[in-house]
């Protein structure tokens, strides 16, 4: 018998699990604890007052508003993201001059910071001196300056397409993952049968996606729901808090409103949602298993 | 002549995918554009500068104390880095090697903190930095930042070592190693890669990272580079917009080089990971 550290598996797990636990469960209690608790806005509890804070949540017209949005957004990133990414994929699966370059360029958002890219496209948006008008103007397309981000109508919109965009290169790494596992003799067998590509594509690539395609939803979706910096770096949720989403408005009511009781009571029903997408996708993940 | 299939396909591919390489590269020229337009050009409408002004990298390092926050973020992304790699790979290699009691547990946990982001815990993490009196701390951060990667880093190591043979260091036992020993000589070099890898997209992780940051460093002195350029430009009344170009254009086009280069690694890895 081997009697060391190193064949005891539970020593080996035992600091990232301690360290995991100590910085996660540790805050989850403490907004379980403030989310049932009056609480001044320097986060001195004042008493216990049940389900006082959520209520005061739920019946907030500004939670019902970002609410929708943030449904609105999280579908619109999500499925706009698939239905690009997997032409997108399907042509990069191909061999053609230049691929290795072309994959490169279309994976470069994932590299950037949000942060960053949300900044550039702040900049490049602007009313007056953007680069977006500038160039839509030099091409003829629009004839006067659009003021994309000052007006509720443009604003979220621009969001969700530049939320498409940074969410393209993750989702076509893993269709890229799934359509490399789908062997070349199955193409070459219904091609001699006579089935057209679009009957190739119903019948062989899209089934045999699936699983990968289940995958980038939910993951997707836990990502886009929980996305922050697009949003607060180009418009910090207004004008007028017409682009706030879930994140946005709990990061103002925790830290700019000073209402710690009902930001953690939002962090909490934030969270049982985040469970019910993870259990989801443990389900995906077991069906892919079997 | 006739046009090969291959070169037909080419053009086709090419044009297909134009539209989404124009929006992907659209930020980037007007970073690198805006980056060396003289400062009273910034404002006009036109797209070129009349001369490139390369001296804008230059002045950006003073104006916008980049050199602080550059240190600030290195510092924070390889520390955290480390700290999370030298508890993921123990853990890793436990998930990859042994089947124990409490294993499916520790899977499910790291899966839901995967599945958490820091900015649900927000609050939480707040008060846990003030308790412990490390706010506005760097080393704090890095402690944020690592464990918020172990579930990603476990993800990925473990996706690898699975594929590496169990046979090959129970051969070195026979041979009368110590289990040390068949690790060291054995299992390390042939996993070598794939902690290079994890150590990558860890450090690019917390190179990036927005939420935590801004929230608990609230000193301008602690500043990484995202908050630093983002504060330039967040209420500010005048924006010097070359010079957060120009900020913006340095703290990332270093990283995104690296990353372009190492990502077919990560076909390989989430894929194995995801359906795995």
């Amino acid at each position: 018998m081997n009697r060391s550290i190193l064949t005891n598996p539970h020593v080996l797990i035992a600091p990232a699990f301690l360290l995991a636990a100590f910085i996660i469960l540790w805050p989850l209690f403490q907004i379980g604890e403030i989310s049932l608790n009056s609480v001044n806005r320097f986060g001195q509890l004042k008493g216990f007052s049940g389900l006082e804070n959520f209520a005061a949540v739920l019946s907030d017209p500004q939670f019902l508003n970002a609410s929708w949005r943030t449904v609105v957004w999280t579908v619109g990133i999500v499925l706009g993201t698939i239905l690009v990414s997997i032409p997108v994929a399907m042509i990069l699966n191909e061999d053609f001059h230049g691929r290795g370059l072309a994959r490169i360029v279309i994976m470069l958002p994932w590299a950037v910071s949000l942060t960053m890219t949300a900044i550039v496209w702040r900049w490049a948006l602007s009313g007056e001196s953007g680069m977006l008008n500038s160039a839509l103007r030099g091409l003829g397309l629009i004839d006067e300056n659009i003021q994309w981000l000052a007006q509720a109508g443009t604003a979220f919109p621009v969001q969700i397409a530049i939320g498409i965009l940074v969410s393209i290169p993750f989702t076509t790494t893993i269709f890229l993952g799934g359509l490399s596992s789908i062997p070349d003799d199955l193409y070459e067998a219904a091609r001699l049968e006579g089935a057209s590509d679009w009957q190739i594509f119903v019948s062989i690539t899209l089934p045999l996606l699936r699983p990968f395609i289940n995958i980038a939803v939910v993951m997707n979706t836990i990502n886009v729901f929980n996305s922050f910096p697009i949003i607060w770096a180009t418009t910090q949720g207004g004008p007028a808090n017409s682009t706030d989403i879930l994140v946005t408005y709990l990061y103002k009511l925790g830290f700019s409103f000073g209402k710690l009781g009902e930001a953690s009571a939002l962090s909490l029903m934030m969270f049982a949602l985040l469970l019910v997408f993870t259990i989801l996708y443990v389900r995906l993940a077991m069906r892919g298993e079997r | 002549m006739a046009l090969s299939r291959k070169a037909r396909r080419s053009i086709v591919s090419w044009l297909l995918l134009s539209p989404l390489i124009v929006a992907v590269l659209f930020p980037f020229a007007v970073m690198f554009i805006t980056a060396i337009k003289l400062a009273t050009e910034v404002l006009k409408p036109t797209w070129w500068p009349s001369a490139p002004q390369w001296q804008n990298f230059v002045s950006m390092w003073e104006a916008t104390r980049f050199g602080a926050a550059l240190w600030n973020s290195i510092y924070v992304a390889v520390l955290s880095t480390v700290l999370s790699l030298l508890v993921s790979i123990p853990a890793a290699y436990a998930l990859s090697r042994f089947r124990f009691t409490g294993r499916g547990f520790v899977q499910q946990f790291l899966l839901v903190s995967q599945m958490l982001s820091p900015i649900v815990l927000v609050i939480g993490l707040f008060r846990l930095l003030v308790a412990l009196k490390m706010l506005d701390n760097l080393n704090a951060v890095v402690f944020v930042y690592a464990t918020f990667n172990i579930a990603f880093s476990v993800w990925m190591l473990q996706s690898y070592f699975s594929t590496i043979p169990k046979d090959l260091e129970e051969a070195a036992w026979m041979e009368g190693a110590t289990p040390w020993q068949a690790l060291r000589r054995v299992f390390l070099p042939l996993a070598l890669p794939a902690m290079v890898v994890t150590a990558i997209f860890s450090f690019i992780n917390a190179w990036n990272e927005f939420v935590i940051a801004l929230t608990m460093l609230r000193n301008q002195a602690g500043y990484t580079l995202p908050i630093q350029v983002f504060s330039l430009v967040a209420g500010r009344y005048t924006v010097e917009w070359h010079h957060v170009m120009a900020a913006a254009f340095v703290a990332t086009i270093p990283v995104a080089i690296v990353f372009a280069w190492l990502q077919r690694y990560l076909v390989r890895g989430l894929a194995l990971g995801a359906v795995k």
